[in-house]
């Protein structure tokens, strides 16, 4: 219900018209700057002159910016000095990645080599962020991993990348004083404003790094202010400046929707007012219907058409420059990856007939293809699993066969599959078929759900139990043969079991560690239809000829790839639910409750933190508002006539249309279930500065009557502001700080910021410069930041490499329970191969002229350990691997399980690789993995566990396993231990999917690694958000 | 929300000292320009008789078929044997209709012995009275009818939109099959027509306020909507309908130019705040109080409960077997949560996890769901101020003997094989406790509100047992059990966020003939009696908490957006050997009829502002005003009843739109007839010119309009389809596979006995 409608106008009387409220873009409300030809309007319409008979008492006179004394703009430009001076101080400290830059560099770097990937947010800031880096010189070898990474010795330009967003910071101070001038305040109001932006720890701090939110924030700032202006032109509609600012303003609208979806909020917000003054038109029987579509078709063609144009055209960038294969890759369909570099699936022959293997992909998932391995189901009917695995394998390898498997003589003609045709799929390499039976589902606990299973062994002929019908999906399959009978890709069919009438299923659903988090395979009598869809992606079969027809995926145009990749980045987004160390929930923000720890290091941190003065002011200003309008409105409907004030009714409309904007940018957030940052608030928190101001403005010029006072509260607050922001300051531009004005400075419990971390005195700062940093002392941010690197980085610039690694590097695993476990060993050579021993080592850390450099090698053995901890390497494990392959058997025909049960473990250790070379070094523990497989699958060796032995180390764990390898007695090291782990579980926990490579196929394992070498999937220092791979948790 | 013009135009008429004519009330006695007063109040009768005999006729045919439990009569069934046997129970809806099951079932004789355990049980057998129990259903179910007949009536429309929106809740499968069993739904749909009932006699005299009249429909609305919500929570929907047309309506009244004064407005406030807050809230309580009463006696719902709460039940194992517990007892732990006991065994745990990480390879200690030897453990004080046979008080220090293996529980800070952030729990033997580790095997006992100095007792002390060194709380969780070393029993492991409600544990008895020796010599315990406001207040936190939780799939739960057309029933009950079955669908083309209604009324509306905004008179004023103000009500009701629900996560069935059902069909009345009387005028106004017109009107008033055509075609059908989906709603005859398959009009209805 709006009650705010329906004012009284000045001294105006109005009987038969239903009366709106004030509006700048109303042509009946004047205001100071359209007056002159608002009233030649007015004469020319009886209507409208008939109601201008009372005088505008302008208390509020708002000026055209266009004449904006010259006086103005020189305040404007000793503003704007203020504003470099504080956003771009100490642009360059700290060296080393904060917080989120980790994303945003690692995305920057990607763009420059070309590498797919997939993030939840639009392309645009990002592409800006590697133009700049690319300009600047920056080559895209600096991986921004983690937190604290070193950009100095790197040589990352990364000043000049972050100049781009602080250049931003910096303009949203001229923007929210020209807005303030425009909306009709006065110009110590409009310093006020500014002045407030200047000084916000929070909208500063994040505009120092390279983050998306001072792009965002700029956008949004820019967005208002050609609205602002638009609003201004209204009684010169469809004038040059009309459609300027109107253009303008959909231009804004298209570059803040295209860094953050959260510029969606701002659409909405421009739509209100859109709506409102078309509604508004409506009312006005002087604007023609005709001429009333004239304004309705220019808003849409330019607050719909402009936007959307320029979202895509963005996309249509993202799309040009990722051209080659990356880790987003997993994420789309295999159509779309058809158009990625090396990542297109090879042509395959057109006819499937009996005798065909056939790799079988789901059709609704992206989880892969029909896969089984030599592996049981723990419960259930413990016969052999199937699952989905979503890279291309020997094991995805099934060959189609008849009820009685027949084989066909050579050169007979092939038996095309048709629809209704009853089959069985035989697993080649285990040479087992593919089985259903009335046994509950592995994972899913529906009834309806059957587990499907591979069955069988030599010279069993299979049952009846292994029958499955052809059911083609007519409506989903291409071209005429294709509906007729089974065609490798455009046919999409369904499998029904015969016995039991379920059709073969398969959802989101991962399987447990012992199925290697792979996704379900069930056979459902119910359940949705789409997730029983198949159809056969690579398919050959001995009976065609080497020109047989083939098929491959059609490759899908630009609207396609933005349609499917809008839907990956909202399931995306949607699914990013689990708890950050710095998240917090909306509620929390407008009283600023806690903030964000971007960085930490050498007794300084960065703590994204509001300007607590402004924080809480614009918050208050936001409440009297709404006090005052529902004070207002119950006055109004018991007669009183505060309307007549046209300072009141400007109040309400202006200061109501930036709480509109609040509201839109800050409520809906409580309906979004992922993981949400204080930073999200900075839009909404820039509408609450508007509406502080135009607050400030109306109620000083009520109660302090002439200038000068108003100047003085003015710069009274200003100072203030600036105060607070001094205090602050040393967690803004992580700067010296001692631990008793830190503490002091708390004014919430809340805020966490660790005062620990700072020294006890000034003094003790003095003699550290940015390049002589000490190693000592607990990092604060080392719970969410499990490694930040604490070397000197001088020193291996200066120096020659000389010897070996001074820290073990232990490979991820992906869930962090897989059954392998992983050793890492550190070894220390000499440049000889010498093996060092622990003293010689100690000796050469105490010469100055000695370098340590890391170097991997992967190396894997196979261990055995049984469940009372004795360990079996070599021969013995291989025969006791023997002994349980046969029990396997047992179990699997029916036999009592017993208790020998087998852990394995995969030793792993490092040496000689060159660690700078990041290039070499993926091409070597290629070759190094390669090999590793070939032996392991000779010595057929469970192939799941080899996995994790192809990831490559990371820095991030060396912490870790260091303490674990050399630490001495194992009851002190208890302690830290478990500490260190949770930090490494939850990275884990971020491995992306594609981790999981089996060995059976070299080339997939190559791909494995690839992939893991540039991955962003990082310990998640914030926004796991943008890792897309978040896929399971443990 | 509606904005009138008159609204807009209250300030201006003050200044200008004109005065309009006073605004007319929301559903002011109003005669259509059209068709005058056609139909006598006789006719309006004779109508609502037959519609009524008709409701009664189809909700009671055939009702006490089958003779089974059908669907979720197997939770409200047995609630009523509850309350027969007067024993405690939990659920997440209030009350009220499961006291008037209960009611029903005490006043014909049921004992309450047969429980309704499964669908498909047979009630003839064992002889239950299940046809009168679903007596009250049908009779609440037919009765919605003439209701929904009186609002239409009340709201002053014509005899044929009344008769429309009847028949289309009176020939309406889902209502139907719903209100003939031992369902709440009856009784939910029931009330909350009864309220928008109330409501609209309420505001037609609303020019005579504090009459008696205005009084009693007042206190009705009240009445009605406490019923709702003490059905139901979704009954708030209903409340947060009519508390928008109340708001609406004090805004009226605040008006400057209504004339009241201030004294005057809040009289008219405190009137409703009586009438619609404080007394519903207070019969609301009042069930409670009722529920209570009635449940005196221990039963299954005891668990979900507080001790205190438990102990005023009779029979309740806390009161009858608790007793104190001393140093040197034998005692077996619970958790509650998981009633796991705490469990050691001579296995250790292995060197190496599979994730890499060291454990202490100490002996395993576990969480056992079942009674063992190995569950024993003895208590020994942890502090020298207390001795062997002294009492254990809240806040004491204690160790405990793994009495089997004679070793002693300790916790170190070593990270626990599941969780690497909690700490392990192990044993040690007595000797190696003594030295050295003995701090780490003293626990701290935290009794939940416990008082400092209160005694431990079996199976009522609740409390968090917290190593004293390390501040972790004793936990379990059995959704992640240990591998295969640990025989698939759960981890016992440190919590470092002690406060957590998973903590919580209690001895579950004393070993040995100890216990009842001491039984014997406890002092007779009485029933504890506990305030009832706090009784209240904790069921009423449980209710909630449980209600949030209840978000496992179904396999035949819909989401709302699937609701108005219909794309999914719900399978209630099947029967192989007869191939009979009842499937919960609406009538089909009356569901889909009355959701396009409302895609009409969405059309008029907008056509209505539009034009109305440039300043286009197509309606009077008055069928202005009734488009947003009396259709608009129902239409925001339909949407109070139905948008909500989007936004909850519990799983959610086709039923749950009954009620959105309901309001719809008020819609369609109403738009079928402002239709009707647009098509008349509009002939009128072609057919006839000058004077003549009016003459025409006239005539057609009087005789057979275009609404009568409409609404005599629209029963037809509905009524035909009606007919046609009995049988899966009565549940009887059964079908053949032609028959099935020619009513599984749409391929997502799951229809049995369809091959």
């Amino acid at each position: 219900m709006d009650f705010g409608c329906g004012p009284v106008k000045g001294k105006r009387v109005i009987i038969d018209e239903p009366s709106r409220p004030y509006n700048p873009s109303d042509p009946d409300s004047d205001t100071g700057s359209t007056m002159a030809s608002k009233d030649a309007v007015s004469n020319k319409s009886t209507k409208s002159a008939k109601r201008s008979n009372g005088t505008t008492t302008g208390s509020v006179k708002s000026q055209s910016l266009f004449n904006m004394l010259g006086k103005d703009w020189q305040i404007l430009g000793a503003l704007l000095a203020v504003a470099m001076a504080v956003r771009l101080y100490k642009l360059s400290q700290p060296s080393s990645v904060v917080f989120d830059e980790v994303h945003f560099g690692g995305f920057a770097r990607k763009y420059i080599n070309g590498k797919f990937f997939m993030d939840v947010h639009p392309p645009l800031a990002k592409l800006l962020f590697a133009l700049v880096g690319y300009l600047g010189g920056y080559d895209g070898e600096f991986d921004f991993k983690e937190i604290g990474k070193d950009y100095l010795s790197a040589g990352v330009p990364y000043v000049i990348m972050r100049l781009y967003p602080a250049l931003l910071g910096v303009a949203v101070v001229p923007l929210i004083f020209l807005t303030l001038k425009a909306s009709g305040c006065a110009t110590t109001t409009a310093v006020l404003g500014a002045g407030f932006t200047i000084f916000e720890n929070g909208l500063m701090t994040q505009s120092r790094h390279i983050l998306l939110d001072s792009p965002l924030i700029f956008c949004t700032a820019l967005t208002s202010f050609m609205w602002t202006m638009f609003e201004r032109q209204q009684a010169n509609a469809f004038s040059g400046r009309w459609w300027t600012f109107l253009a303008g303003t959909g231009l804004a609208l298209g570059l803040t929707a295209s860094i953050k979806w959260v510029g969606l909020f701002t659409i909405a917000w421009i739509g209100a007012l859109t709506v409102h003054q078309l509604w508004n038109l409506l009312g006005d029987l002087s604007v023609s219907p005709r001429k009333w579509f004239n304004h309705f078709f220019a808003r849409a063609i330019c607050l719909i058409g402009i936007p959307v144009g320029f979202y895509m055209f963005m996309f249509a960038i993202h799309f040009a420059c990722l051209t080659n294969s990356g880790d987003g890759d997993a994420f789309m369909s295999p159509e779309f990856q058809q158009t990625i570099n090396g990542k297109a699936a090879p042509a395959t022959a057109a006819d499937v007939a009996f005798g065909s293997k056939v790799a079988i992909r789901h059709w609704n998932t992206n989880g892969g293809y029909l896969h089984s391995h030599p592996h049981a189901y723990p419960d259930g009917s413990k016969q052999q699993q199937i699952t989905l695995y979503p890279h291309r394998d020997d094991n995805n390898v099934w060959e189609i066969h008849n009820e009685t498997e027949i084989v066909l003589p050579d050169g007979s003609a092939p038996i095309y599959l048709e629809d209704k045709m009853v089959i069985k799929l035989r697993h080649i390499l285990t040479d087992k078929r593919l089985h259903s039976h009335d046994v509950k589902a592995p994972v899913s606990e529906a009834d309806w759900q059957h587990e499907v299973s591979a069955y069988g062994f030599p010279g069993f002929a299979g049952d009846a139990n292994d029958f499955f019908r052809v059911e083609i999906q007519k409506d989903l399959s291409r071209g005429d043969l294709a509906k007729k009978r089974v065609r490798a890709i455009d046919t999409k069919f369904r499998l029904i079991h015969i016995m039991t009438g379920c059709a073969l299923f398969s959802h989101k659903q991962k399987l447990p560690d012992w199925g290697f988090e792979q996704q379900e395979v069930t056979c459902a009598k119910q359940g949705t239809k789409p997730n029983s869809i198949w159809y056969i992606e690579g398919n050959e079969n001995p009976h065609f000829g080497p020109d047989a027809e083939t098929v491959s995926y059609r490759k899908p145009g630009f609207l396609a790839k933005f349609w499917e990749l809008q839907k990956v980045m909202w399931t995306t987004n949607a699914g990013l639910v689990e708890s950050h160390n710095w998240d917090s929930r909306p509620t929390s923000w407008p009283i600023l409750k806690r903030g964000i720890n971007f960085w930490g290091k050498d007794h300084r941190q960065i703590y994204l933190i509001g300007n607590p003065l402004v924080w809480y002011s614009t918050t208050a200003a936001i409440l009297l508002y709404i006090a005052f309008k529902a004070l207002i409105a119950l006055r109004w409907q018991r007669g009183y006539t505060d309307y007549q004030h046209e300072a009141v009714r400007h109040y309400d409309w202006s200061v109501g249309t930036n709480v509109l904007g609040w509201a839109l940018h800050y409520l809906p957030f409580f309906l979004m279930a992922r993981q949400l940052f204080l930073h999200h608030y900075f839009p909404a928190l820039y509408f609450g500065i508007l509406t502080l101001c135009q607050g400030w403005d109306f109620f000083t010029k009520k109660f302090l009557g002439n200038a000068q006072a108003r100047s003085a509260a003015t710069i009274l607050a200003l100072m203030a502001s600036a105060y607070v922001f001094s205090i602050y300051m040393p967690l803004s531009y992580g700067g010296p700080w001692t631990k008793a004005q830190c503490e002091k400075s708390k004014l919430m419990k809340t805020w966490d910021f660790d005062c620990q971390t700072f020294h006890d005195d000034m003094s003790m700062y003095l003699g550290e410069s940015s390049s002589q940093v000490s190693v000592k002392g607990p990092v604060p941010t080392s719970t969410t930041v499990p490694s930040t690197q604490r070397q000197d980085p001088q020193v291996p610039v200066q120096q020659k490499p000389l010897a070996m690694p001074p820290v073990a590097q232990q490979p991820q695993q992906p869930s962090g329970q897989s059954p392998p476990a992983v050793v890492s060993k550190v070894e220390y050579r000499d440049q000889f191969g010498n093996i060092l021993n622990d003293e010689q080592v100690e000796a050469l850390k105490k010469q100055q002229n000695v370098i340590f450099e890391t170097s991997y090698k992967t190396e894997t053995k196979t261990r055995g350990q049984d469940q009372y901890g004795r360990v079996y390497e070599g021969e013995e494990f291989e025969r006791i691997k023997e002994l349980e392959r046969m029990h396997a058997e047992q179990v699997a025909a029916g036999g009592d399980p017993s208790k020998l049960t087998f852990v394995e473990t995969v030793q792993n250790s490092a040496s000689e690789m060159e660690q700078s070379e990041s290039k070499s070094r993926e091409t070597k523990v290629v070759t190094e993995t390669k090999k590793v497989t070939k032996t392991l699958t000779e010595s057929s060796v469970h192939t799941e566990t080899v996995i994790e032995t192809e990831e490559i180390p990371e820095m991030h764990t060396e912490t870790v396993s260091q303490t674990v390898i050399q630490g001495g007695e194992p009851e002190g090291v208890r302690g830290t231990l478990a500490e260190a782990q949770n930090p490494l579980t939850a990275e884990a926990e971020n491995m992306p999917k594609g981790e999981k490579t089996e060995p059976h196929d070299a080339k997939m394992a190559m791909g494995g690694v690839d992939r893991q070498v540039d991955d962003a999937a990082f310990p998640e220092p914030a926004e796991g958000s943008e890792v897309p791979a978040a896929e399971e948790t443990a | 929300m509606a904005e009138s013009p008159a609204l807009r135009q209250r300030a201006g008429k003050k200044k200008a000292t004109i005065t309009t004519p006073e605004p007319e009330d929301l559903t002011a006695p109003y005669t259509k320009v059209t068709s005058g007063p056609k139909y006598s109040k006789k006719a309006y009768g004779i109508a609502v008789t037959v519609l009524t005999a008709l409701a009664f006729i189809t909700r009671f045919y055939r009702i006490s078929h089958p003779a089974e439990v059908v669907f979720d009569e197997v939770h409200f069934g047995k609630f009523a044997a509850y309350y027969i046997q007067r024993t405690y129970f939990f659920d997440v809806h209030p009350p009220f209709a499961k006291l008037l099951f209960g009611f029903v079932g005490w006043l014909i004789g049921f004992d309450g012995e047969f429980k309704f355990e499964n669908i498909g049980d047979d009630y003839v057998k064992n002889n239950v009275p299940y046809v009168l129990m679903r007596a009250l259903p049908a009779t609440l179910g037919a009765l919605t009818v003439p209701i929904v007949f009186g609002i239409m009536q009340e709201a002053n429309y014509g005899l044929p939109a009344c008769v429309l929106a009847a028949s289309w809740v009176l020939f309406d499968n889902a209502h139907i099959a719903e209100t003939r069993l031992i369902l709440l739904d009856a009784c939910l749909v029931f009330s909350m027509a009864f309220s928008i009932y109330a409501y609209v006699c309420f505001m037609r005299h609303s020019k005579t306020p504090f009459t008696r009249g205005w009084w009693m429909w007042l206190m009705l609305t009240g009445l009605g909507l406490s019923s709702v919500f003490s059905t139901k929570y979704v009954g708030l929907f209903t409340y947060f309908t009519i508390g928008v047309g109340v708001l609406f309506d004090l805004w009226r009244l605040l008006d400057v130019n209504h004339g009241l004064t201030l004294p005057q407005f809040g009289k008219h406030f405190a009137a409703r705040a009586w009438g619609l807050i404080i007394m519903p809230f207070c019969i609301y309580l009042f069930w409670f109080w009722v529920h209570f009463t009635v449940l005196s006696k221990s039963g299954p719902g005891d668990d979900f409960m507080s001790p205190e709460f438990q102990a005023t039940l009779s029979d309740n194992p806390l009161t009858a077997s608790s007793v104190p517990v001393y140093y040197g007892d034998v005692i077996t732990l619970q958790h509650k949560d998981t009633k796991a006991f705490l469990h050691s065994h001579p296995g250790r745990y292995p060197l190496r996890y599979e994730d890499g990480r060291v454990s202490s390879q100490g002996q395993q200690v576990t969480g056992y769901p079942f009674d063992d030897i190995n569950n024993h453990w003895r208590i020994h004080p942890g502090s020298p101020v207390r001795v062997a046979g002294d009492a254990i008080l809240n806040g004491d220090l204690f160790k405990l003997e793994h009495v089997q293996t004679n070793t002693i529980l300790l916790t170190h800070d070593v990270a626990s094989p599941n969780y690497p952030t909690n700490q392990e729990f192990t044993t040690v033997p007595i000797v190696d406790a003594n030295a050295g580790r003995f701090n780490d095997t003293v626990f701290e006992l935290r009794m939940e509100k416990g008082k400092p100095g209160q005694p431990w007792r079996t199976k009522a002390g609740l409390a968090r047992i917290v190593a004293k060194q390390y501040g972790v709380a004793m936990w379990t969780q059995n959704t992640k059990p240990l591998p295969d070393w640990g025989f698939k029993q759960q981890e016992i492991n440190g919590n470092k966020a002690i406060t957590q409600p998973s903590n919580i544990w209690y001895p579950a008895s004393v070993v040995g003939p100890a216990e009842a020796e001491r039984l014997a010599t406890e002092p007779k315990k009485e029933v504890k009696t506990v305030p009832f406001l706090k009784k209240w207040w904790e069921l009423q936190t449980a209710m909630i908490r449980h209600n949030n939780a209840l978000t496992s799939e179904h396999p035949y739960a819909s989401w709302p957006g699937s609701w108005p057309f219909l794309s999914r029933g719900v399978s209630f009950w099947t029967k192989d050997a007869t191939r009979e079955q009842i499937y919960l669908l609406g009538n089909p083309v009356g569901w889909i009829i009355a959701s396009s209604t409302l895609a009409v009324y969405a059309g008029i509306a907008l056509a209505q502002a539009l034009t109305e905004r440039r300043g286009v008179k197509v309606l009077s004023e008055r069928d202005g005003r009734r488009i947003w103000e009396v259709t608009g009500f129902f239409v925001l009701a339909w949407a109070a009843h139905w948008i909500p629900f989007w936004g909850m996560g519990r799983q959610l069935f086709l039923h749950h739109y009954l009620p959105g059902h309901l309001c719809s069909s008020l819609v369609l009345g109403a738009v079928v007839e402002f239709i009707g009387s647009r098509i008349h005028e509009k002939a009128a106004r072609i057919i006839g010119n000058g004077h003549d017109a009016r003459k025409f009107k006239e005539e057609m008033a009087r005789g057979v309009g275009m609404e009568e055509v409409m609404v005599t075609g629209l029963l037809g059908v509905l009524v035909w389809t009606f007919w046609w989906f009995a049988p899966v709603t009565y549940g009887t005859p059964g079908l053949d596979v032609e028959g099935v398959l020619g009513r599984k009009w749409m391929s997502t209805w799951d229809l049995h006995f369809a091959k």
